[in-house]
């Protein structure tokens, strides 16, 4: 099996011995493919898709099908991975500006004016 | 303003008049009473000395006068006209402004182009981490690449690698757009210089990395090497990045590597990051500022040249026997 699995080794060498990447089309399709499996994820309230495999493939066949079939296996992974970091990252910049929200509004209750 | 004015410059008018001829009789008496205090033996030539004032008298009381009023304003009618409005008119206030206005833009400007050029020098200074320098690669056409290729010009330098799954191929759509809008800024001028290096030389050969950059814009150029020279212009650059060294053929993997755009000058010294929270736009203005400082600095060394060359063919010319 080739790096990519819908294509055959030989197709993604180079003439020169380098190996070709996913052109501007290829890119476009598993994007696309990458955006449908997610957004039936979040239909499923499933967010690590690498923790919950099994939950996953249950509930999301046909677009996880899709999705690995239109991205190379290190993308696939990638793309779960950066998932979930992104859905850390901005639940922890919302806690913080909560946070920094409910300082301001204590530190104004004790009299103290911004700027 | 004018019509209370009128009464005062009637008075000066007057005045002028009268103490012109006054003043003339005052500064030739008092010529001699000042020679008195001369040493003796320049008494022979005292009389001579005042007779050439006198016989110049004309020009002599001219020189304590500074303006032309009696010459030019023949009648009391014209001086009265000249004179209504005072030394301010329209005319005077609208230069003023302007002027104002002028040097306050004028400095405005100077005062940023300082301040970047503060920090451009700030990034050549001695102790500081120096981004960019020596490399050794090659292009797509098999030939040796240098960081003395890269002098000249404005340089745009990218790291990535072309199995990059999203972020590369959004920055590099940004640098298209970035070389279009720079190019239409300086108007086509061979000026600037946008590279591709890969991170991942083991894959991104010159043929694969020529296919994949085609896609976004026909002016980068693509920079691929050895292993190790690859991770030499990284360490160079301070560029981070993850390739594995030993890897099966045919396997997969990803490459994590720094995600800045790198504006390096004409010397090759680094100037400016351009990051992911720049857009086209933005970043293509930073760029242009650089450019276009350096563009008038280079002008103005050009300029300041001609004098020297110009003084050095005059002492040439007087030199020579006439």
């Amino acid at each position: 099996m080739g790096w990519l699995p819908w294509s055959s080794d030989s197709k993604n060498t180079a003439s020169d011995g380098g190996r070709i990447a996913p052109d501007r089309s290829s890119r476009q399709k598993c994007w696309e493919g990458r955006d449908l499996f997610f957004s039936c994820l979040d239909d499923n309230n499933i967010l690590d898709a690498i923790k919950e495999d099994k939950e996953a493939r249950r509930k999301c066949g046909k677009e996880i099908a899709e999705f690995e079939s239109a991205c190379s296996k290190a993308w696939v992974k990638y793309f779960k991975e950066k998932r979930v970091m992104e859905y850390n990252r901005d639940k922890t910049i919302e806690r913080i500006k909560k946070e920094d929200a409910a300082k301001v509004q204590d530190l104004k209750a004790q009299g103290w004016n911004p700027r | 303003m004018a019509s209370t004015m009128r009464p005062l410059v009637q008075m000066v008018g007057r005045a002028s008049r009268s103490t012109v001829p006054s003043l003339e009789r005052s500064t030739l008496r008092s010529i001699p009473s000042q020679n008195a205090f001369l040493p003796l033996r320049t008494k022979p030539a005292q009389p001579a000395y005042t007779q050439t004032l006198r016989h110049n008298g004309l020009s002599s009381q001219r020189s304590f006068s500074t303006t032309t009023l009696r010459a030019r304003a023949r009648t009391m009618g014209q001086l009265k006209a000249r004179n209504s409005t005072g030394p301010f008119s329209w005319k005077s206030a609208l230069l003023f402004v302007i002027t104002g206005a002028g040097m306050i833009v004028y400095f405005r400007v100077e005062k940023e182009r300082l301040a970047r050029k503060r920090i451009a020098e700030m990034s050549k200074g001695v102790g500081r981490p120096k981004v960019g320098g020596p490399f050794v690669l090659k292009d797509l056409d098999g030939k040796q690449f240098t960081d003395e290729d890269l002098k000249g010009k404005y340089s745009f330098v990218y790291f990535g690698f072309t199995h990059c799954p999203d972020i590369c191929p959004d920055e590099l759509d940004k640098m298209a757009e970035i070389i279009d809008k720079v190019k239409e800024a300086t108007k086509g001028e061979n000026i600037f210089l946008p590279v591709f290096v890969t991170c991942d030389p083991a894959r991104d050969t010159p043929e694969v990395l020529r296919s994949y950059l085609q896609e976004f814009h026909g002016d980068i150029i693509g920079l691929t090497g050895t292993y190790e020279q690859v991770k030499n212009m990284c360490k160079q650059y301070r560029v981070y990045f993850s390739t594995p060294q030993n890897v099966n053929p045919g396997e997969d993997y990803l490459v994590d590597h720094s995600i800045y755009f790198y504006l390096m000058d004409p010397e090759g010294d680094f100037v400016e990051c351009i990051g992911r929270q720049d857009t086209p736009d933005s970043a293509t203005k930073v760029i242009m500022e650089h450019i276009n400082d350096w563009k008038r600095e280079e002008l103005i060394s050009t300029w300041s040249h001609i004098p020297i060359s110009l003084s050095s063919q005059l002492t040439i010319y007087s030199t020579q026997p006439v």
